[in-house]
């Protein structure tokens, strides 16, 4: 799907964290943000994703304007800096939440549930950990299970969020690696 | 993301070439590994699709508005219910009679004889609690050894005893069929029905207060500071006021005025040990019961009003006592 | 070497160990173990066909109950509305909200007999709230109503404090991503801040029901005290030992302190399955 940002700007009071900021991205791309802390990079993401919205500028998903959709609707994977995991529910559960969420009528029966979230937890490896609770899990098994748990509800586009900034370097590499297939076969 | 592997890029792109075209959009995990994967329905659009320049932030996690007004009426309700009514009545009810009729209620003998007794046992035991408060406080905190966890419900214990069972196990042990009393009454040592016994009955019911205060906190401060005061040279005395004492000042002060005014206050303890004797074994809290059943309403309101007094300024100054222990750790 | 083998020479490394621990127990025994002993030593002194049999007399056994029983309703009052109360403290803003803020500690400061004397006083004929009440047929002073309303003002602040510094601290991002995920608000509050805050709204609940089974002050001038219908547990105890029936009252007590220490076990188990399970982020 393709996003087009058209002079986004946000102000915080005083302080202008975007700044008439464009941006198209094209179907299947994988895009890296880069740039120094505070420079606005997750202010971006959360106003594509619906958690924020710009002062001034348009926000377009495939040419339709995303700005009146709320964050639900827009059906945006979105990968926290500090995973996000619901504490109080298993691996499983947490996979499962995006589906269970649905209103009855567009939600898929529990069998399919089931399966769709065991392909999931095939897909990040980590398929005998779905009756765990998230504090049993390390840093980097963490985060493959909140890109699970953003990619079960099958989102038009995922957003990370400094997705490797609380692993050491070993386990970044693996899973930069590893996001890059993702991206590759999508 | 400040750290990046350069070639990453390159070697994306390469990859990036050889999707095919077809494969439009969607990230998902059917399309990277198992084929044949139903697709889901597409969201339902909404009605306005009209681009829009400038738009209102909608907070995604605030409750829609007839439920916010809804909750905020039932929650104040609720408490000007059942605390800011109740409290106002307090002084409604002392000062009926006008300040005159208040005054002379305060002044009368039997009055100044509770206060005075109220303070001296309050300070009392406020003192006593504050110096082995403090003492249990640091064993807890500095030190591990087996049994903490049972010290420390000892510690608690007091709390979920109903103050009258509190006063019952000192009338058992020091009443006069007691298990001391014939030991007692042998050496013409009154302690039940006499102030020692409304200074223990006190001191039991207030004892956790202070080390409540400074047991979290102290945890939270570690050996560290003690520790490097020690290879510094100091003593272990020296330490403790130099060094812990400091750290912990505000929930210590905090500590002593929830303690006082528990211990001004107490009731059903002190009131199983007493002797209800007017003007000699009668506490503020004794005195107004009596004065309420002889159905002296304003007298009784009078002195209760001092007591709610006592709580506002306890209160005040644990606002105000939670401010300066914020700006306190803030500013390590 | 391993944490636990440093902790444990940590001892030796700040002096004064042997000095604070000796106090410490010192204090603890003289002022709390010892007369707690004293009571169970007591209850020993009866035989178990005389305990039983004071306990289970009508007198008591109505004083118990309506000990416990009004006790669990004020506390499931709490629970319901202190919910309500700290969501709006923490999650919203409207005027006086600070001021509130401060005043949920007031039963918690406030000496029980000045709280037993207002109480009393309000829900009287003539009191400002009695007034109101009259006409509409309610009696509160002097019924087990009455007696009620005290407990529930007493166990008012515990489930507020309770819940309140876990509600503050639940992550932001936690309702971010049940939006993002698709969650509407209401199964977001349903499933997941609810269960985060679960096991702080229990042990409130708790607090407070403990709290209320031992209060005396505040209710014994609102309460009609008339044995088998308006008689609390502790009102019944004292006037034991005015009787100087020592056997029973330390009987009564101790029924009330095992009930007591259980409740402080499932306290203690309900903070530590909320530690092992958490409520927020991870």
């Amino acid at each position: 799907m393709r996003i087009a940002l058209h002079d986004v700007t946000r102000r915080f009071g005083a302080f202008t964290a975007l700044d008439r900021v464009n941006l198209e991205v094209e179907s299947g791309e994988l895009i890296a943000l880069l740039g120094p802390s505070g420079s606005g990079k997750t202010t971006l993401l959360r106003i594509i994703a619906g958690l924020d919205w710009p002062d001034e500028g348009e926000v377009h998903f495939d040419g339709e304007d995303a700005l009146s959709r709320s964050v639900g609707e827009r059906n945006v994977g979105f990968v926290f800096q500090s995973y996000a995991l619901f504490r109080h529910m298993t691996v499983f559960e947490n996979v499962a939440f995006g589906l269970r969420a649905r209103p009855r009528r567009s939600r898929p029966g529990e069998a399919e549930i089931r399966a769709r979230v065991e392909r999931l937890l095939e897909l990040v490896q980590l398929g005998p950990f779905g009756k765990r609770y998230p504090a049993q899990l390390s840093g980097g098994q963490r985060q493959r299970i909140a890109l699970a748990r953003a990619l079960a509800i099958e989102p038009r586009i995922l957003l990370l969020d400094e997705p490797f900034g609380a692993l050491d370097a070993k386990v970044r590499k693996e899973l930069r690696r590893w996001l890059r297939q993702l991206a590759a076969a999508a | 993301m400040t750290d990046i592997e350069l070639h990453w890029d390159d070697a994306f792109a390469a990859n990036r070439k050889s999707t095919p075209d077809h494969v439009r959009g969607r990230l998902s995990p059917e399309n990277a590994v198992l084929p044949g994967f139903p697709s889901q329905p597409q969201a339902s659009r909404t009605a306005s699709m009209s681009v829009r320049k400038a738009t209102r932030a909608r907070d995604v996690r605030a409750d829609p508005a007839p439920m916010r007004w809804a909750i905020i009426g039932i929650a104040v309700t609720f408490l000007v219910l059942f605390i800011v009514v109740p409290l106002l009545n307090v002084f409604a009810q002392a000062l009926a009679r006008g300040f005159g009729a208040y005054f002379a209620a305060i002044v009368q003998p039997d009055a100044i004889a509770a206060i005075e007794l109220t303070l001296l046992a309050a300070a009392i035991s406020v003192g006593l609690n504050l110096v082995f408060g403090v003492i249990a406080a640091w064993t807890i905190t500095k030190y591990e050894f087996w049994g903490k966890s049972v010290l420390i419900t000892v510690i608690d214990l007091p709390f979920s005893v109903s103050p009258v069972i509190a006063g019952l196990v000192f009338v058992l042990l020091f009443g006069a069929q007691g298990y001391l009393g014939p030991w007692l009454q042998e050496h013409d040592i009154k302690v039940i029905f006499a102030l020692p016994g409304i200074v223990l009955a006190t001191v039991f019911v207030t004892f956790p207060f202070v080390a409540r205060e400074l047991i979290p906190l102290m945890r939270e401060q570690g050996t560290r500071d003690e520790e490097a005061a020690l290879t510094l040279g100091a003593s272990g005395l020296r330490t403790f006021f130099r060094v812990t004492l400091p750290n912990v000042k505000w929930a210590l002060l905090y500590g002593v005025l929830l303690c006082n005014a528990r211990a001004m206050g107490e009731f059903g303890a002190v009131s199983v040990v007493s002797g209800h004797v007017r003007g000699e074994t009668n506490t503020m809290p004794l005195h107004i019961e009596v004065l309420y059943n002889e159905y002296q309403f304003t007298a009784a309101f009078a002195v209760a009003s001092l007591l709610a007094l006592l709580a506002l300024v306890t209160l005040i100054a644990k606002v105000v006592l939670e401010g300066r222990a914020t700006n306190a750790a803030n500013s390590e | 070497m391993s944490g636990a083998t440093l902790a444990r020479y940590r001892w030796r490394v700040i002096p004064g160990f042997g000095i604070t621990l000796g106090t410490t127990l010192l204090w603890l025994s003289l002022i709390v173990l010892i007369p707690l002993a004293a009571l169970f030593l007591k209850t020993t002194e009866l035989s178990l066909v005389r305990f039983v049999s004071i306990i289970t007399s009508p007198r008591v056994v109505h004083a118990l109950e309506l000990s416990f029983g009004l006790s669990l309703a004020a506390a499931a009052v709490n629970l319901v509305f202190g919910f309500l109360v700290v969501w709006a403290l923490v999650r919203y803003q409207f005027p006086g909200r600070r001021l509130l803020d401060a005043m949920v500690d007031i039963p918690f400061a406030l000496p029980t007999a000045v709280a037993g004397i207002a109480l009393t006083n309000l829900y009287s004929e003539n009191g400002w709230l009695g007034q109101l009440l009259a006409p509409l047929g309610i009696q509160v002073a002097f019924t087990p109503l009455g007696i009620f309303v005290a407990l529930v003002f007493v166990g008012l602040p515990f489930v507020v404090r309770t819940v309140q510094p876990v509600l503050e601290d639940l992550e932001a991002e936690l309702e971010e991503v049940a939006a993002t995920l698709g969650a509407s608000r209401l199964t977001t509050i349903r499933r997941v801040i609810f269960p985060a805050i679960l096991p702080a709204l229990l042990t409130g609940f708790a607090l407070a029901f403990a709290r209320a089974v031992g209060e005396y002050g505040s209710v014994i001038f609102i309460a009609g005290n008339l044995p088998n219908v308006s008689e609390i547990a502790p009102l019944l105890i004292v006037i034991r030992l005015e009787e100087f029936r020592y056997a029973d009252a330390t009987a009564i007590a101790a029924v009330m302190l095992v009930a007591s220490f259980l409740i402080l076990l499932a306290i203690n188990l309900l903070q530590r399955w909320s530690g092992r399970r958490g409520g927020g982020l991870s």
